[in-house]
C-alpha cells in the first residue's frame, strides 16, 4: 500500500504540471481507472507521460491531432464499466492529505489527471525516485508529439547598468585606448573590450548599455569590466541595477516553411510582406516574444528578458511550423 | 455677478451687476437701475477678438487644406487604377482616420502623399483587388522603402489587417503591362495577352511549389515567368535569341535585375521535370527546356511525382548501407506518391513528404559517416529554397565559453591594457588639436 501511494504521489506531481486536458481523456481514463485497481500491467509508461506533457501544450494552440491514436488504443484494450467515478474521491482525499496543491479551476480535471498518473504508475516497470521537476521525464520515452529537440542558441544579450556618478566623456575618450567619442553624432562614448567580446555605450549621466555578449553571465562580467575601467580612470563608479533588457537567439528547424500558409492561418499574429522583408514576423502573445521566421527554416527569437521565455516561445512555435511541413 | 469697486453715479451704491440679457454687456446698478457702463462695438479690441481663430468653432467647420488635397489625391489614384467605388470609399475613410493621428499630422507633404497611396493599397488588399506595393510606389514616384515604412506605421496605428496577396493573382494585372500584342510588335514576336497570362500563371504556380517564390519580391519572378511564357509559346529562333534586356525593351517595361536569376532558377526546376518526360531523347539543358515548357506545365503533377521517385532511387544508389533503414519508408513513400498523383490538388505535399522522409534517413546515415559537420539538407532534397541550397559559408564560430559565472576576478593588468599611458594621452591630445586645426584651416 505504501509503495503504491508513494508512486501515486510522484506521478501526481508530473501530472499536475499539465494545464489543460481534453474531455475525451476524462471519459477514457475513467474507464481505465478500474483496470489499474485490478491489475498492474507493465506497459510503456512513456505514452501517457507524453500525453500529460503534450496536454500541457494544448493550452497554447489546442492542437488535438495527436490525441485519437493512442487513446483509442488504450480504451479498446480495457473493458470497464463507468463506475470508476466513485473511485475518484477516495483517491482525491489521499492525495490532498499528502499536501499537494490543486488549482481550483482544474479541480475536476486534476482528478482525471491523477487517474492518468495512476495508470502511469501501474504501467511502468520500475518507478525510480525522481525529483518533482516538471521538465524531467521519468523514463526515456517515445513521445506522442515530439519535443523539438532543437535548442535555440543565444546570439546577443543587451543589458544596462548604472555606474552611479556623472562622467566626463571627453576625459574618458582621451584616457582610454578602446573608446571612441563623437559628440556631433552620438552623445555617448563607445567602448569595447576583447574578452568577452562586447561593446558598451557610456553616457555622461553614468548609465551604461552593454551589448554583444552571448550569455547572461558574460554580459555581467563584461559590464563589470567596463565599470572597472571607468573606476581606474578616476571616477567613483559603482555597479547598480544591472538588468538584462533583451535577449536574441536563433535556431534552425531544418525544413522549408510555407510562409504564405502560415500568414493565412495565423493572421492575427503574423505579418509577412515579401516586398518589404523576406521573413515572416510572428508576434507571440505568451510569452511576449517576436519571432522572425524564414523560408529556409531558420528562426530568430527576440524580445526576451529571460532565457526560459525563448525556450518556451520556440516550443510553442515548433508544432505550428511542423504542421506546415506535413501539408 | 458683482462688479467690484464700482459705484453707481446715480445712487452711490456699489451693488453693480453685469447684465448679459441684451447683446451688449451692461453694468447696471441694482438699487436704482441706472446703467453704469456699457460695452460698445467700438470697444472691441483692435486686431480681432481675444479668442484666436484656431480656438473658435470656425476651425472644425472647415477641414485642413492638406486633408482636402490628400483626399483628392486618393480619388485620383483610384481613378488611375480603375478601382471601384467601394475601394475608393474605404480608402477615403482610412485616409481621414490616419490623417488625424499625431504621427501623420505634422509630417512632410511627401509623406502625406505616400500615406494616401498606402490607404489605397490597404483598401485594395482588403477588398481582394490584387496589387503590389511596387505599383503604388511607382504611382507615387516615391522610394519603395519609404512607402513600406509608412505602410507599416499606418497599419499599426489604425490597427487593421490586410490579407495576403498571392502572386498568382497579381500576375494577371502584371502581364497586361507588357506591350507585346500583334499591334505593337512584329508577328513572330507578338503574343496574345490572354494566352500569355495563362501560361505565366502556370509557371508562377510551379515556381511557388518549388520554393522559388516564398520570401522573394514578386515582381522579378513575374517578369521571369512572363519572359519564359512568351519564349515557350512559340520557341522560334527569333524569340530564343532575345535576351531579357531586349525583351523588356520591346515590351516597354523596366527590367529588374533579379529577374535574370529567377529565370535561371525557374529553368532549373523545369529541367528537373523535363528530364522525366518519356518522349524526350536529347539531354534537357537550360536552352533546350524552353521548347518543352508547354508539355511540362500540362503534365506537371505527374512529372513531379516521377521526379521525386527518380530522386529517391538516385539517393538510394548513393548509400547502399542505409537501404535496410530505407525499406520501411520506401514502402510508405511510393504509396503516398501514388496517392498524390490522383489528387490534382496539392502535389507540393508529395514534394515535402517524400524528401523529408529521405532527409531523416540521410541524417542517420550521415552520423555514421561523419563526412560533414553540418549536413546541408537542401542539397539532398529535390526542391528546396535556393537560399538553403546555396547556403552562405559562415566562418567557424568560436566555441562558447563554458562556465562563466559573471563574478570572476578581473585582473588589473587586463584593465590597465585598456588605459592609455600618460605619454600616449599627451600625444593623442596633441594630434587631435593638430587635426582639428588643419581641418578648420582647410574648410
Amino acid at each position: 500500500m505504501d509503495d503504491l501511494a508513494l508512486e501515486r504521489y510522484f506521478d501526481d506531481s508530473i501530472a499536475n504540471d499539465s494545464s489543460y486536458m481534453v474531455e475525451e481523456e476524462l471519459d477514457l481514463q475513467s474507464s481505465l481507472k478500474q483496470s489499474h485497481a485490478s491489475h498492474t500491467n507493465s506497459r510503456n509508461s512513456s505514452n501517457l507521460l507524453g500525453e500529460t506533457e503534450t496536454s500541457g501544450r494544448l493550452g497554447n494552440d489546442l492542437d488535438l491531432s495527436f490525441l485519437p491514436d493512442d487513446l483509442s488504443n488504450q480504451s479498446s484494450s480495457s473493458t470497464v464499466p463507468a463506475t470508476a467515478a466513485t473511485h475518484q474521491n477516495p483517491e482525491l482525499d489521499v492525495l490532498e492529505d499528502s499536501g499537494i496543491n490543486l488549482d481550483n479551476s482544474l479541480h475536476g480535471m486534476a482528478a482525471v489527471k491523477r487517474q492518468v498518473a495512476v495508470d502511469l504508475g501501474s504501467k511502468s516497470n520500475a518507478s525510480p525516485f525522481c525529483p518533482m521537476t516538471p521538465m524531467t521525464p521519468m523514463t526515456p520515452m517515445t513521445p506522442v508529439t515530439e519535443k523539438s529537440g532543437i535548442i535555440p542558441q543565444l546570439q546577443n544579450i543587451v543589458s544596462t547598468v548604472n555606474l552611479g556618478c556623472p562622467l566626463d566623456l571627453k576625459f574618458i575618450a582621451l584616457q582610454a585606448r578602446n573608446a571612441e567619442y563623437n559628440p556631433k553624432r552620438f552623445a555617448a562614448v563607445i567602448m569595447r573590450i576583447r574578452e568577452p567580446r562586447t561593446t558598451a555605450l557610456i553616457f555622461s549621466s553614468g548609465k551604461m548599455v552593454c551589448t554583444g555578449a552571448k550569455c547572461e553571465e558574460q554580459s555581467r562580467l563584461a559590464a563589470r569590466k567596463y565599470a572597472r575601467v571607468v573606476q581606474k580612470l578616476g571616477f567613483p563608479a559603482r555597479f547598480l541595477d544591472f538588468k538584462i533588457q533583451n535577449m536574441v537567439a536563433s535556431c534552425d528547424v531544418c525544413f522549408p516553411i510555407r510562409l504564405e500558409g502560415l500568414v493565412l492561418t495565423h493572421q492575427q499574429f503574423s505579418s509577412y510582406e515579401p516586398e518589404l522583408f523576406p521573413g515572416l514576423i510572428y508576434r507571440m502573445v505568451k510569452p511576449r516574444i517576436v519571432l522572425l521566421i524564414f523560408v529556409s527554416g531558420k528562426v530568430v527569437l527576440t524580445g526576451a528578458k529571460e532565457r526560459a521565455e525563448i525556450y518556451e516561445a520556440f516550443e510553442n512555435i515548433y508544432p505550428i511550423l511542423k504542421g506546415f511541413r506535413k501539408q | 455677478m458683482f462688479a467690484a469697486g464700482l459705484k453707481c453715479p446715480g445712487c452711490g451704491s456699489s451693488n453693480i451687476v453685469d447684465d448679459d440679457l441684451y447683446c451688449q454687456a451692461q453694468l447696471v446698478c441694482v438699487d436704482c437701475g441706472s446703467v453704469v457702463s456699457e460695452g460698445t462695438l467700438a470697444d472691441d479690441p483692435v486686431g480681432g477678438t481675444d479668442v484666436s481663430y484656431s480656438r473658435t468653432t470656425a476651425v472644425t467647420k472647415k477641414p485642413c487644406l492638406n486633408l482636402i488635397k490628400g483626399l483628392e489625391r486618393v480619388k485620383e489614384m483610384c481613378r488611375i487604377l480603375r478601382l471601384n467605388s467601394e475601394i475608393e470609399d474605404l480608402a477615403l475613410t482610412y485616409f481621414r482616420q490616419a490623417y488625424q493621428q499625431e504621427s501623420f499630422i505634422n509630417v512632410t507633404l511627401q509623406k502625406k502623399e505616400v500615406l494616401a497611396g498606402c490607404c489605397v493599397y490597404v483598401s485594395c488588399r482588403q477588398r481582394d483587388w490584387p496589387i503590389t506595393l511596387g505599383t503604388i510606389s511607382s504611382l507615387l514616384d516615391a522610394d519603395p522603402t519609404l512607402v513600406g515604412g509608412v505602410y507599416q506605421e499606418m497599419i499599426k496605428i489604425l490597427n487593421i489587417q490586410a490579407p495576403f496577396v498571392s502572386i498568382a493573382d497579381v500576375i494577371e494585372a502584371h502581364v497586361q503591362e507588357y506591350k507585346i500584342s500583334a499591334q505593337h510588335v512584329a508577328k513572330e514576336l507578338a503574343e496574345d495577352s490572354k494566352v500569355l497570362t495563362k501560361r505565366a500563371v502556370a509557371l508562377v504556380e510551379l515556381a511557388g511549389d518549388s520554393w522559388i517564390v516564398t520570401g522573394r519580391r514578386p515582381l522579378p519572378i513575374m517578369m521571369a515567368a512572363t519572359y519564359l511564357a512568351w519564349q515557350s509559346l512559340n520557341p522560334n529562333k527569333h524569340r530564343l535569341k532575345l535576351s531579357l534586356d531586349k525583351f523588356c525593351h520591346l515590351a516597354k517595361v523596366q527590367k529588374r535585375k533579379p529577374a535574370v536569376m529567377r529565370i535561371t532558377e525557374l529553368k532549373e526546376v523545369l529541367c528537373k521535370l523535363g528530364r522525366e518526360l518519356p518522349w524526350v531523347r536529347e539531354t534537357v539543358t537550360q536552352d533546350y527546356v524552353v521548347r518543352l515548357v508547354g508539355d511540362i506545365l500540362e503534365h506537371r503533377h505527374t512529372l513531379l511525382t516521377r521526379a521525386l521517385r527518380t530522386h529517391e532511387t538516385a539517393m538510394q544508389a548513393d548509400c547502399p548501407q542505409a537501404s535496410a533503414l530505407n525499406s520501411p519508408t520506401e514502402e510508405v513513400a511510393p504509396s503516398q506518391c501514388s496517392e498524390s498523383r490522383d489528387q490534382t490538388a496539392d502535389a507540393s505535399s508529395a514534394l515535402q513528404l517524400c524528401p523529408t522522409d529521405r532527409t531523416e534517413n540521410q541524417e542517420e546515415e550521415d552520423s555514421h559517416q561523419t563526412e560533414d559537420p553540418e549536413p546541408n539538407w537542401g542539397k539532398r532534397v529535390l526542391f528546396a529554397p535556393p537560399c538553403v541550397v546555396h547556403a552562405k559559408r559562415r566562418r567557424a564560430e568560436p566555441p562558447p565559453v563554458q562556465n562563466v559565472t559573471g563574478d570572476e576576478e578581473i585582473s588589473d593588468s587586463e584593465i590597465d591594457s585598456y588605459i592609455r599611458t600618460p605619454q600616449e594621452a599627451r600625444a593623442f591630445a596633441l594630434m587631435q588639436k593638430a587635426v582639428s586645426s588643419s581641418g578648420s584651416g582647410n574648410s
